[in-house]
This record gives C-alpha cells, sequence and structure tokens, in this order.
C-alpha cells in the first residue's frame, strides 16, 4: 500500500514538474497560465474530436513504445523507431501506388502487411550486425535513421512525388489501400486497435511463449543466457526484427489510416519519445500502454497551446522529457537511500 | 569519368581542406566525450548536448554579434546539461545509457524550443557572419598543405592543438594517470586517498565545455544559421569517433578525419555530378559509417569502469 502511493507520489512529481515548466513558459510568452492549462485537457481530453486526436497519436507512440521496450527485455537500445517507421511507411505507400489499379479491399491489410515487413527488413541490418558481429546497435540504428530521412525525401520529392501539391509528400494512396475509419466526425482511425492489439501479443509472447523467456533470459543476463543453451544470436536477431516489425506497423498505420500518403515529416519524433515512453513505462507493455496515452496527452494539448498561444511544438517534446528525467530522478534518490 | 579524373578528385585541396572544417566539430565532441569516458563516465546525450549549443550560440551571436560572448553562452549550456549528466550518473548511481538517452532527447526539444522561443515563425531565415579564415602567414603557401592545414578558422587550430595537448595531459601528468585510473580501477584511486566524485564530475564539466564548443560550432563556423538538424548525427560519429580512437586523442582525431571526409566528399559529390540524386549522396556519410561501425569494436577496449558508478561502501 505505502509502495503504491509512493509511486503516485513519484508520476504526480514528474507530471507536476512539466506542468510548471509549462506554466513558466506560457508566463514567459505572455500567455494566461490557467486559460492554457484548460485548453490543454479540453483539447485532449474534453471533446469528441479532441479524445479522437490523442487516440491517433497515441498510436505510433503505443507502437514506437512496444518496439524499444521488446528491444530493452533483451537488452538492446533501439534508437532507430523513426527510421523504422519511414521504413514501413516507403513500403506500405510503394505497393499501394504499385497496385493502384487494383480496386480490392483487400488491399488496405496488404499494404500494412507489407509495411511491417518494410519496418523489420531494415532493422534487420542493426539486428543481424548486433548478432553476429558484435556491432552496437544503437550507432547502427541512428544513422540508418538518417538514411530513412533521405530516402523519403528522395521518394517524396522524386518519383512518387505529387506535382500538384508543390510539397514533400506523395499522391495519395487508392481508396481500396486505407484504412476505416473508427468514427469519421470525430477523426479517429482503427489504427489504435492494432496498436493496443500489439500491446496484448508483445505481452502474450513475452510472458507466455518459450522465445518471451529467452529474451527476458538474454536481457538480464546474456552470458547466463547462452550458458543455459539458448541460441543467443538468434534470439538477438530476431528481437530487434519484431522491434522493427512494430515500428514498421506504425508506419503504415500513418499512410493508410491517417495522411493516405507518404510526407516527409511524417514522423515528428516518434521514435524519440518512443524511448521515453518505453524508458517510463519500465519495458513492460501496460506501462508503455500508459506511458503512450499520458504522452499522446501531451502531445495534442501542447499542440493546441501551439494554436492559441503560439506555444513551440517542440515544447513537447521537453516536456516529456522533464517528465522521465524527474522519474528517474526519484527511483535514483531512493535507491541511493535505501 | 576517368582513373585519373578520379584521383584529381579526390586529393582536390579544396576537399580537404573541407574535411579538416568538419572534422574540427567531431574533434572536439569527441575529445569532450573520451575526457568524460576515460574518467568512467559514459554521456551519449552528446548529440542532445549539441543541439543546445548549436541554437544558444546562434542566438547569442544574432543578439550580441559577439563570438566569444556565442561560444561562452554555448559552452554554460551544455555545462549545465553535464552537470545533470554527473549528478545522475556520479551522485545518483543512475543508469547512464539510460539518462544519456533522456539528456539526448531533452536537449533536442530544447534547442528547438530555445529558437522558436526568441525567432518565432519567419519566412526568412536570420543568418549570423561565420568565423573567418586565418591564413597562417608563410605556411599559408606551402603547397597543398597550405591550402588544407593553414587556412583554416580559429576553432580548426583550437581544435588540432588540443589533441596533442589533452594526450600529453592525459599519459604525462599525474591529474591524467588518475583520471585514467578513476576510469579503470575507482576503487584503487579510493584507496590512496583520491576523491574519485570530483575527478568525474571534473571530466564531465570539462567534456561539457568542449561538447559546446564543439555545438556552437556549427553555426557560428560552418552554417551561419540555425536549423532542428543542424548536428545531424555529429554527436553520435563523435562517440563512434572515441571508439575508432581506441580512447586516444590522437587516434580519435584519425577517427574524425576519416568521417569528415566522407562528409566533404558527399558536398564535393553534389557539385560535380547531376546523375545521383542528392539524397543519395547525403546518406554517404552514414552510410559509410555503418561500414566503418562493422570494424570498430573488433580489438575496442573500453575504460574497464564506463559506466559503472563507483560505490564507496560496496563491498568487493
Amino acid at each position: 500500500m505505502r509502495n503504491a502511493l509512493a509511486e503516485i507520489a513519484k508520476y504526480a512529481f514528474a507530471f507536476a514538474v512539466a506542468a510548471l515548466a509549462g506554466a513558466v513558459l506560457v508566463a514567459v510568452m505572455r500567455g494566461d497560465v490557467l486559460g492554457a492549462y484548460r485548453t490543454f485537457v479540453w483539447s485532449s481530453l474534453g471533446t469528441a474530436g479532441g479524445f479522437a486526436q490523442t487516440l491517433n497519436k497515441m498510436c505510433p507512440l503505443l507502437l514506437g513504445g512496444l518496439a524499444v521496450g521488446l528491444a530493452l527485455r533483451g537488452g538492446y537500445f533501439n534508437i532507430g523507431v523513426d527510421g523504422q517507421i519511414y521504413a514501413g511507411a516507403i513500403a506500405a505507400t510503394g505497393v499501394a501506388l504499385a497496385l493502384e489499379t487494383v480496386a480490392n479491399p483487400a488491399l488496405a491489410p496488404f499494404a500494412v502487411v507489407v509495411g511491417v515487413l518494410g519496418g523489420a527488413a531494415f532493422a534487420a541490418i542493426p539486428a543481424v550486425l548486433r548478432a553476429w558481429w558484435s556491432v552496437n546497435e544503437i550507432f547502427v540504428t541512428v544513422m540508418l535513421n538518417f538514411v530513412a530521412v533521405f530516402l523519403t525525401e528522395y521518394l517524396t520529392t522524386g518519383p512518387w512525388n505529387d506535382v500538384m501539391a508543390g510539397e514533400a509528400i506523395t499522391r495519395l494512396i487508392p481508396d481500396a489501400a486505407k484504412l476505416p475509419m473508427l468514427s469519421v466526425r470525430a477523426g479517429s482511425h482503427v489504427g489504435i486497435f492494432l496498436a493496443l492489439a500489439s500491446a496484448v501479443l508483445v505481452w502474450l509472447v513475452l510472458e507466455r511463449t518459450r522465445w518471451g523467456f529467452e529474451v527476458r533470459a538474454l536481457g538480464d543476463n546474456e552470458r547466463a543466457a547462452r550458458v543455459a543453451g539458448i541460441r543467443t544470436a538468434w534470439v538477438t536477431a530476431a528481437v530487434l526484427v519484431a522491434s522493427g516489425a512494430l515500428a514498421g506497423l506504425a508506419g503504415a498505420i500513418e499512410v493508410t489510416a491517417l495522411h493516405h500518403r507518404l510526407i516527409l515529416g511524417l514522423t515528428p519524433g516518434y521514435g524519440i519519445m518512443a524511448i521515453l515512453i518505453a524508458v517510463l513505462g519500465k519495458a513492460r507493455p501496460l506501462g508503455i500502454l500508459a506511458a503512450s496515452f499520458a504522452m499522446a496527452i501531451l502531445l495534442v494539448g501542447s499542440d493546441s497551446l501551439q494554436r492559441s498561444v503560439g506555444l513551440p511544438a517542440s515544447a513537447a517534446l521537453v516536456f516529456q522529457a522533464l517528465i522521465v528525467l524527474s522519474v528517474l530522478f526519484v527511483d535514483a534518490k531512493r535507491s541511493v537511500r535505501a | 569519368m576517368s582513373a585519373s579524373a578520379v584521383v584529381t578528385l579526390l586529393l582536390d585541396p579544396e576537399l580537404w581542406r573541407l574535411m579538416l572544417t568538419m572534422a574540427a566539430p567531431l574533434v572536439l565532441a569527441g575529445l569532450g566525450e573520451l575526457v568524460m569516458e576515460r574518467s568512467g563516465v559514459l554521456n551519449v546525450g552528446v548529440e542532445g548536448m549539441m543541439a543546445v549549443a548549436a541554437a544558444v550560440a546562434f542566438l547569442t551571436m544574432l543578439k550580441t554579434g559577439t563570438l566569444l560572448g556565442a561560444a561562452a553562452a554555448a559552452m554554460a549550456a551544455t555545462l549545465g546539461l553535464a552537470v545533470v549528466l554527473g549528478y545522475f550518473a556520479i551522485t545518483l548511481r543512475s543508469a547512464q545509457l539510460t539518462v544519456g538517452l533522456c539528456l539526448f532527447v531533452f536537449g533536442t526539444g530544447l534547442a528547438s524550443l530555445l529558437y522558436r522561443l526568441v525567432i518565432g515563425v519567419t519566412t526568412a531565415t536570420p543568418t549570423v557572419q561565420t568565423l573567418p579564415r586565418l591564413a597562417v602567414p608563410g605556411l599559408a603557401e606551402v603547397p597543398f598543405l597550405g591550402t588544407v592545414v593553414f587556412t583554416q578558422n580559429a576553432l580548426v587550430y583550437l581544435a588540432l592543438a588540443l589533441v596533442p595537448v589533452l594526450a600529453f595531459l592525459l599519459v604525462e601528468t599525474s591529474l591524467g594517470l588518475r583520471l585514467r585510473a578513476a576510469g579503470e580501477n575507482p576503487r584503487a584511486l579510493d584507496t590512496v586517498g583520491v576523491n574519485v566524485r570530483a575527478l568525474r564530475y571534473g571530466a564531465v564539466a570539462v567534456g561539457g565545455l568542449l561538447i559546446g564548443l564543439a555545438g556552437a560550432y556549427l553555426p557560428l563556423a560552418v552554417t551561419g544559421a540555425y536549423s532542428d538538424g543542424i548536428v545531424g548525427g555529429r554527436g553520435w560519429i563523435a562517440l563512434m569517433v572515441v571508439i575508432f580512437g581506441r580512447w586516444q586523442p590522437g587516434w580519435a582525431l584519425v577517427g574524425a578525419i576519416l568521417f569528415a571526409y566522407t562528409e566533404a566528399l558527399q558536398f564535393k559529390l553534389a557539385l560535380v555530378t547531376k546523375a545521383v540524386p542528392p539524397q543519395v549522396l547525403l546518406m554517404l556519410p552514414y552510410v559509410v559509417a555503418i561500414v566503418v561501425l562493422v570494424r570498430l569494436y573488433q580489438g575496442a577496449e573500453p575504460p574497464r569502469a564506463l559506466g559503472l558508478p563507483y560505490e564507496r561502501e560496496s563491498r568487493l
């Protein structure tokens, strides 16, 4: 009981730090602080449209958080979720545009699957390098983020460019490749169900399968896992590929359910927010679920303050990082005292 | 393209000069990270710290017009971030990788936020004058080397000079010996009465200052403007440079030059070829980095206590 209260107090403290930072920022910009808080909560939770926005943002954040968290359970840091989101989005867009003339409703799920494979394939590079060449996955995934962004820039301004738009965006994908809306009026799409299902799946795999046990064993103690007969190289490769697949799914959903095209700037740093979410959620699916919901609220709320008081979009990232640093601070303080 | 044309292109003195210009931030950040890691503290937040430094340096330069003030403000900002990292890593004994990653994200957001708060949304990107080139009298006329080495901006000279200075301090002085001991065997150091914490805090502070200078270099010496992607992975590459250099300043310089060469080559190729899309050329430094990475870890031995918090009271 006392532990639970201490945990609640910890998160309350962390969110208070972020709220205080927000108040200072709004005050610096000569905005009305209380009004800003009201706008923040109302825009993200208070209306059907706002809540739909929150769910739409939660989708890539949850999937990205699961991607980072899954790799983390195996003892690896996937910093390349942004790149893998782009890879998934590119693959989904590619297949949707290539099959433009096929007016078959199966095209949408097919594009999503191809997107998942795209993310997985992109993550296979750091996976293989880590598993069999002991190359640090952090560096490889970070470098591949840049490669993915430039590839997206090339495709959105070059071969797939929408010449009418005059922006770095591709042509629209055909209607058959679009995932359905959850609520047309509110503007939410079905992606959130895919993300929630993924969270359940990741939990089941980690806690209820032999492979999941091997992943956790690897993350706890690599040497012990190897001595126990686990083929650590294969588990390493698989967990990083699976991590990329989750990110790829996020990218595919952004294309088939939200933007209906590939755009440069498709992920405004979901991948680095995902790192925070995985840390905040302690790499557990349920924790990641809660953390991604909170971060989505922050993102949508901050976004509305951008319109009302001109709060820069990057403020959300600062708030998110402050929350996680505050939690790490309290955790560390406690363990030092203990 | 004929073979001789390729050789002429690869050995073009202008290309090599650009290489050194682009190597300087990698050298500065790499040396900063090296000092921290040699003392046993791992800082993976370099990229975010450099971003904050770039924003602060640019904004200070824009508002005050003083180069020294801009560099000092940037270094003060990263010093602050480094002390936060030090507090978590040294005093609170947190997982350094996790804290470093969070600082990377925090810095990335903070840099962009500061810029937007001061500049707002504008159509015209504000710019500042970049550092002038200083030709070293007498040496600048030497064929090839004169162009490559002796017509650089002041910070390139500073970065190059810091390499032997730091190598000397690390290897030849008792302070350097103690610093290295803090990263190899902190308990032994503690046993002879040296304050491990103070040493590590000192190393983190020095590292933060150097990383700040590296970040400030980008708007002040290269672009003359700030954009959110300005660091462009150089913070991560600085971390690789340290490993490439086996935690030794001289070899870190070689690593920085190697990475900077591919970056300069990409600029050069974009000028001479129209056949390849520019984005493919822009990928080149990152792809090369991955190729280098494959060999990077073979035989690399980090300081033995790197990333491990030192607990005085713990049992052996």
